[in-house]
């Protein structure tokens, strides 16, 4: 294949996930056969070749609504890629959507192909970590009563993770907070809130607190059998990048 | 005795129990409310041992009438006692759950006083958590045995799961090592929950709204290498009970030798190798349409530790081989070694789609070094040697021992006592 046959099936975006959506949204509606169409981050230089598909919110949300309505399960499988933030993955993820819509919510079955196959496995690292982060999330309590949680997850996966603890501790307020990305996001015991922090202090905890961790690290001492020490089995279920914010490991 | 001490000795003396799951229910409190329980259920650690904590696992009490031989609080065991109150207990699950330090409460405890003195308390602690605290998050009570059906159908009205533990695989085994407990203690209690569980889930088919019965079902747990029966019979007592006992799990505990009683074998480490096999052919008898004369017989009664429980099957059954994946059925895919549940649904699937080949097949996640022995894509052997049963066993040692023999070795330097 020589270069012009290549740019004419390459398509830019600017980088947002709107971006992305329209221009999937685009391609699907203009191009015969996505299937051979490639989809990148627009570069930083001014001239770069492919066609730039301006951001469409519009677009964006009819696409995403109309794929979450008819096909749920695929649906949650872009999500989480796109919670993933990994580059190169755009390609794949334009196949994946052309898939589905051809060929329906069947098309998670065939993992042999190798754009579903990137899709799902991806997806997959994503849901881990949102499990994991189910139970490792620990939250501490503050001095006004309300609750902190702090986490440095691989993926950016503070949505999922909210709305799950805000079906479990749902009558206390609480705070999460992604350290390595500033963001953060707020739960008053009715509504859930999203934003980004400027600058953060840890703020004092509330005496209780420091008692019921006591209790807590005593519990993990003693429920462990010494027969039957294995670290590597520990470390293998609980990767040590989790330790840093459990207070049974600090 | 402050809750500190009192965790100590508590959590301490609960760790023998190996069921840790908070599975097989969902529960949910409302709007802003307190808990819920998860279908999959939830890990929050993982403990020195490797082992998962899910829930927070303590006895009620440790001041035990009874003197079971294999037991850490029988009462000849000169060891500290002391008992939760019901409150301290129940503001002590709230505060680690609103911490998410854990999925739920484990209850279990020692005979204190009596079976009906105990479990009342037990249940005490479990009505207040529900009613008062509104707390849905996840529960898993033990009944103890001798207790009376009333309050073991109350705690299954609280309680996401109730498990009677049948403790060893035999009733003459019982007779010696737990003098004070009797099979039929244990089995009625289990049979009582086994048919009330049934009649909740018609129940509820019926009548959404009619009230759970220890929704995400029952367990039990029996210890391994402490009395001397076989793997053929203590699968064979788990099949049964699976058959009829409306069973979810049977749990395994390798033998921890904490006390010396001349009832009792010695044993330098606990069994580990035969618990972890005796799981897995626990597995082939619920998830993978095995039953236990298939696995072992009077000839073999005893598992295979170098290789696992399908492997060998598989090694004694030539005639079944090589399986293609191509057109063979779910049933007869879930018999390949180094296929499981996921990975047959999976091949069923994909193959609507495309012919599989080698490399699809390690996509889909079949464990090709244990797989390639025994199968076939499109009429052709991958390997050919099914013929050679003893030279697939061979291979299928060289391709599994590198890493575990690295285990073995990391287990036989922690000796009790060297630590």
């Amino acid at each position: 294949m020589n270069d012009a046959a290549l740019f004419k099936n390459l398509y830019r975006y600017d980088g947002s996930t709107e971006g992305l959506l329209s221009a999937v949204s685009h391609i699907l509606r203009h191009e015969e056969d996505p299937e051979s169409i490639e989809l990148r981050q627009q570069e930083g230089t001014l001239f770069s070749e492919g066609v730039f598909i301006a951001t469409d919110p519009v677009r964006a949300d009819e696409l995403i609504e109309r794929f979450s309505k008819r096909f749920p399960h695929n649906a949650r499988d872009l999500l989480y890629c796109i919670y993933a933030e990994r580059e190169g993955m755009e390609t794949p993820l334009l196949h994946y959507i052309h898939l589905v819509a051809r060929h329906g919510a069947g098309v998670r079955a065939y993992l042999t192909h190798p754009d579903v196959h990137a899709v799902q496995s991806l997806a997959k690292k994503v849901g881990r970590e949102v499990h994991r982060f189910k139970g490792l999330l620990r939250f501490s309590m503050l001095e006004d009563g309300s609750y902190l949680a702090q986490m440095e997850p691989d993926f950016n996966i503070i949505q999922p993770v909210s709305r799950f603890f805000t079906r479990r501790l749902g009558d206390q307020n609480w705070f999460i907070y992604d350290v390595k990305r500033s963001l953060v996001s707020r739960w008053d015991r009715s509504a859930l809130e999203f934003g980004t922090l400027e600058s953060f202090h840890t703020p004092e905890f509330s005496a209780e607190e420091h008692e019921v961790r006591a209790l807590w690290k005593t519990f993990f001492r003693h429920v462990s059998i010494p027969d039957r020490k294995n670290e590597r089995l520990q470390k293998s279920n609980m990767p040590m990048k989790y330790w840093k914010y459990l207070i049974e490991k600090s | 005795m402050e809750t500190l001490e009192k965790l100590q000795v508590l959590a301490g003396s609960a760790r023998y129990d190996a069921s840790c799951a908070s599975s097989g229910s969902t529960r949910s409190g409302g709007k802003a409310s307190l808990g819920h329980a998860s279908q999959g259920g939830i890990c929050h650690s993982w403990s020195d041992d490797g082992r998962c904590i899910s829930l927070l696992k303590v006895l009620l009490s440790n001041d035990c009438s009874y003197d079971c031989a294999y037991c850490v609080n029988r009462r000849s065991n000169p060891v500290q006692r002391t008992s939760f109150e019901v409150q301290e207990l129940v503001d002590l699950t709230i505060s680690f759950y609103r911490r998410n330090y854990i999925e739920g409460l484990f209850l279990s405890s020692a005979v204190l006083k009596n079976p009906d003195h105990t479990m009342e308390r037990m249940v005490g602690v479990v009505r207040k958590l529900r009613q008062e605290e509104r707390f849905a998050g996840y529960i898993h009570m033990k009944v103890i045995p001798g207790s009376s059906q009333e309050l073991v159908g109350e705690a299954g009205l609280f309680a996401d799961r109730v498990s009677v533990n049948i403790e060893l695989p035999s009733g003459s085994s019982l007779n010696l090592l737990a003098p004070q407990k009797d099979k039929q203690s244990i089995l009625t209690p289990m049979a009582f929950l086994g048919e009330t569980i049934g009649n909740s889930l018609m129940e509820r088919r019926k009548n959404p709204k009619a009230p759970r019965f220890s929704p995400a079902g029952q367990s039990t747990q029996m210890i391994i290498g402490a009395s001397p029966e076989s793997d053929l019979q203590i699968l064979r007592l788990s099949q049964g009970l699976y058959r009829t006992m409306n069973l979810k799990r049977v749990y395994y505990s390798a033998f921890v030798p904490l006390t010396s009683d001349n009832r009792l074998p010695v044993l330098v480490t606990p069994p580990l190798q035969r618990e972890h096999r005796l799981y897995q052919a626990d597995w082939l008898l619920r998830n993978y349409g095995f039953n236990a004369e298939e696995i072992l017989s009077d000839d073999y009664p005893f598992l295979e530790e170098r290789i696992d429980p399908k492997a060998a099957w598989a090694l004694r059954h030539p005639e079944f081989f090589p399986v293609d994946l191509n057109r063979a059925e779910y049933a007869m895919l879930l018999r390949v070694p180094g296929i499981g549940v996921t990975s047959a649904r999976r091949i069923v699937s994909a193959r609507r789609f495309a012919v599989l080949t080698p490399e699809g097949l390690k996509k889909i996640g079949v464990v090709m070094k244990r797989a390639r022995f025994f199968i076939a894509l499109s009429g052709r052997s991958v390997e050919k040697l099914h013929d050679r049963p003893s030279l697939i066993f061979r291979k299928l040692l060289a391709a599994e021992n590198q890493p575990q023999k690295t285990t073995i070795k990391q287990r036989q330097l922690t000796l009790p006592g060297l630590e």
